[in-house]
């Protein structure tokens, strides 16, 4: 049909219109799907879940064609079949990889957009594409100093980042336009450009536009600095000389805080609109919620959902809140979970009364939406710091040695049921008692929790990781055997005896010895089992003269090279 | 024969409907009505008397092809062409949909330029045939 030209034109101007319209909506829908994708704990739990963000991707794919997104169109549809696929099936099927690959791949769609206008570089997306489940995490360092800068790099690396160096602030910015790292270590005096870092922060807003945890490092330790730098929002400030293993701990404490999944609340009340209120403010500010009218189903809610807290109305109808948590605590591995009542002021004597029957805190209607997502939050992140406490060691953050034997015969069981091998590697840091000796305890703790961020660096989600003793780690590799582990063993043995250590102006290094153990070598042997023979090769590797990884094997032929 | 006029379109998807509602109105010159699920067109559509449905395929709630079953059960909609908009356009998937008494089907996304024309010759086949 032949529109006459004025026609023509008003239309494409006003396509043009909504087109920018749509691409100003579009960061932030890409955001809420990321966000989705992310909180996806693997199982059948996440139908609902899962619903929406095939719903949104669907839209998306949809919209994004209409306007012209190809790529992302093109790249959303795929995600949408895939997750249709997966509704159509049981969600306990998947595997973890599959999800973090999708959460991955979600996360991912925003690079499609740099696809629109500027012809750049394809190959170099189109590698970063193929990165999917065991993100890698990307840290930008502007720094003029090359060799400091190189120095840098290398030991990052060395924990498994990656890292691109920028010379100057500029050079960083016209980056931003298209790419955004997980996080962003800034020099702060570049002298050269007569700029310091903070105030061009402050001025233009490109870099703190990525949203990325900032981190500065200076020679200077001035007030004033470090003032701007906190008006900044930064993460951090750093020293030069820079200790690096110090540096590497900021770093992980910041992502493991940006790993966290986000929390799980369920609610219980009667009030069927205000408790949809309530999980609407909830989800709204991160937090997985589900709401529950029917108080007889409380048990398979809890056990299908898993909150990490319960909030509860103290007056319904037929049930009171005080014996619905009763109920909950009949259950003993609900014994520690948070309930929390939510209650009008003048119930006190009720308050008392249900304080005595499991209840953890009250919370006092009317609550303003802040005040809720705040003590929601609060009392979600206490109960995870406890259940740390009781589960992890508090030098690494690993798992405490009775915990990662707890962990390591689950995981055998569960990969012989499935038919899938499982690896086990028994680490120790060589010469560790000398490290005590030489440089003191507080060196030989940096040292240990070097091992700790490096293992947590390197290795996958999935693999459990735990502080078996003093200088002693466990790492339990399920779907991994043979070569793959041996290859990823060394990596890790290779990148910890590169990591340069200081003790008060003392440079020393460290290296590590490992002995594995798989049940592909060993099919019918338990945890335990395991760890007697990783154990054994470990003891092979250090009288073969340490710094070295030895795989166990029941084959005569094999031991012939144990001393 | 008369002309195409009236076109009725359910679609939930906002930036998809302002895109299609320029493409119909001021391309194609319609009058149209858009509605946001097959619950609202139900609600809506007799009273707009349209001379052609379009009908997005995956909505939430009810969809594009229980729209037109539903649609299809009001006396005064048992003959008025429908259209189906929908991205998967293999051959079978069109077949499938023309079974459930759609006319014929649109690919996703249109082309806001070409939509009308596209529109128009269902139309006229329908009055054709």
């Amino acid at each position: 049909m032949a529109a006459d030209k004025p026609t023509a034109e008003a239309v494409a101007e006003q396509l043009a219109r909504l087109r920018e319209d749509y691409q100003a909506r579009l960061p932030a829908e890409l955001a809420a799907l990321t966000a989705l994708a992310a909180g996806f704990g693997g199982a059948e739990s996440d139908r609902a879940r899962l619903d929406e963000l095939h719903h949104r991707l669907h839209k998306l794919a949809g919209s994004g064609g209409t306007f012209g997104f190809t790529a992302l169109s093109a790249r959303t549809r795929t995600l949408e079949q895939q997750s249709k696929q997966w509704l159509a099936g049981s969600l306990d099927e998947v595997e973890a990889q599959a999800w973090q690959s999708l959460a991955a791949e979600v996360a991912a769609l925003g690079e499609t957009l740099n696809k629109v206008s500027p012809p750049q570089a394809p190959a170099i997306l189109s590698a970063r594409d193929s990165l999917t489940s065991d993100e890698t995490v990307q840290i930008w360092l502007v720094e003029d100093d090359a060799s400091l800068a190189e120095q840098l790099r290398r030991q990052l690396e060395s924990f498994g980042y990656t890292v691109r160096h920028f010379m100057q602030i500029g050079d960083a910015e016209a980056a931003a336009h298209t790419q955004r790292p997980d996080m962003l270590i800034m020099d702060i005096l570049f002298p050269q450009q007569g700029e310091n870092a903070t105030e061009v922060l402050a001025l233009r807003p490109i870099l703190r536009a990525l949203g990325c945890p900032l981190l500065f490092m200076s020679s200077c330790d001035d007030f004033e600095s470090r003032a701007r730098v906190a008006r900044l929002g930064a993460a951090g400030y750093f020293l030069k000389p820079l200790d690096v293993p110090r540096l590497v701990n900021r770093m992980t404490q910041i992502l493991d805080q940006l790993r966290a999944p986000p929390q799980r609340v369920l609610i219980v009340d009667d009030d069927v609109a205000l408790a949809a209120h309530y999980r609407l403010v909830l989800l709204a500010a991160g937090m997985e919620a589900e709401a529950l009218h029917e108080p007889q189903a409380i048990i398979e809610t809890v056990a299908a959902f898993r909150p990490e807290l319960v909030l509860m109305d103290l007056h319904m109808p037929n049930y009171s809140g005080p014996e619905l948590a009763g109920v909950i605590r009949q259950h003993e591995r609900w014994a520690s979970l948070p309930i929390v009542y939510l209650s009008a002021e003048t119930d006190l004597d009720q308050q008392i009364e249900a304080m005595g029957r499991g209840a953890d805190d009250f919370l006092t209607k009317p609550i303003s939406d802040a005040q809720l997502v705040a003590a929601v939050r609060a009392r979600v992140d206490r109960a995870r710091q406890l259940d740390a406490q009781i589960t992890r060691d508090s030098l690494t953050g690993l798992l405490k040695h009775a915990s990662i034997k707890e962990a390591l015969e689950i995981t055998v069981t569960q990969a012989r049921r499935h038919g899938k091998p499982v690896t086990v590697a028994m680490l120790d840091i060589d010469h560790f008692k000398s490290v005590n000796d030489t440089y003191g305890h507080a060196a030989g703790d940096v040292v240990i929790s070097s091992v700790a961020m490096l293992l947590r660096q390197c290795l996958r989600m999935s693999d459990i990781i735990g502080r078996y003793g003093g200088e002693e780690f466990v790492a339990v590799l399920p779907e991994c055997a043979g070569g793959d582990a041996q290859m990823l063993m060394e990596d890790i043995r290779r990148r910890f005896a590169a990591i340069a250590f200081s003790y008060s102006g003392q440079a020393f290094s460290c290296t590590l010895s490992a002995g594995l153990a798989s049940t592909a070598q060993y099919p019918e042997f338990s945890g335990a089992e395991l760890l007697v023979v990783a154990d054994e090769a470990l003891y092979a590797a250090k009288r073969g003269g340490r710094n070295q990884i030895r795989t166990a094997s029941p084959h005569p032929l094999q031991e012939a090279d144990r001393p | 024969m008369s002309t195409l006029q009236r076109v009725f379109y359910v679609e939930d998807e906002p930036d998809i409907q302002a895109v299609a509602r320029l493409a119909l109105e001021m391309v194609g010159g319609f009058t149209v009505k858009i509605c946001s699920s097959g619950e609202e067109a139900l609600r809506e559509v007799v009273a707009f008397a349209p001379d052609l449905i379009l009908l997005d395929v995956m909505m939430p709630g009810m969809d594009g092809p229980s729209t037109l079953k539903a649609l299809r059960e009001l006396p005064s909609m048992a003959v008025v062409p429908v259209a189906f908009m929908t991205a998967k356009v293999q051959p079978a998937e069109v077949a499938h949909f023309k079974s459930l008494g759609a006319r014929d089907v649109i690919p996703k996304p249109f082309d806001p330029m070409t939509l009308a024309s596209q529109v128009r010759a269902i139309w006229e086949g329908h009055h054709g045939s």
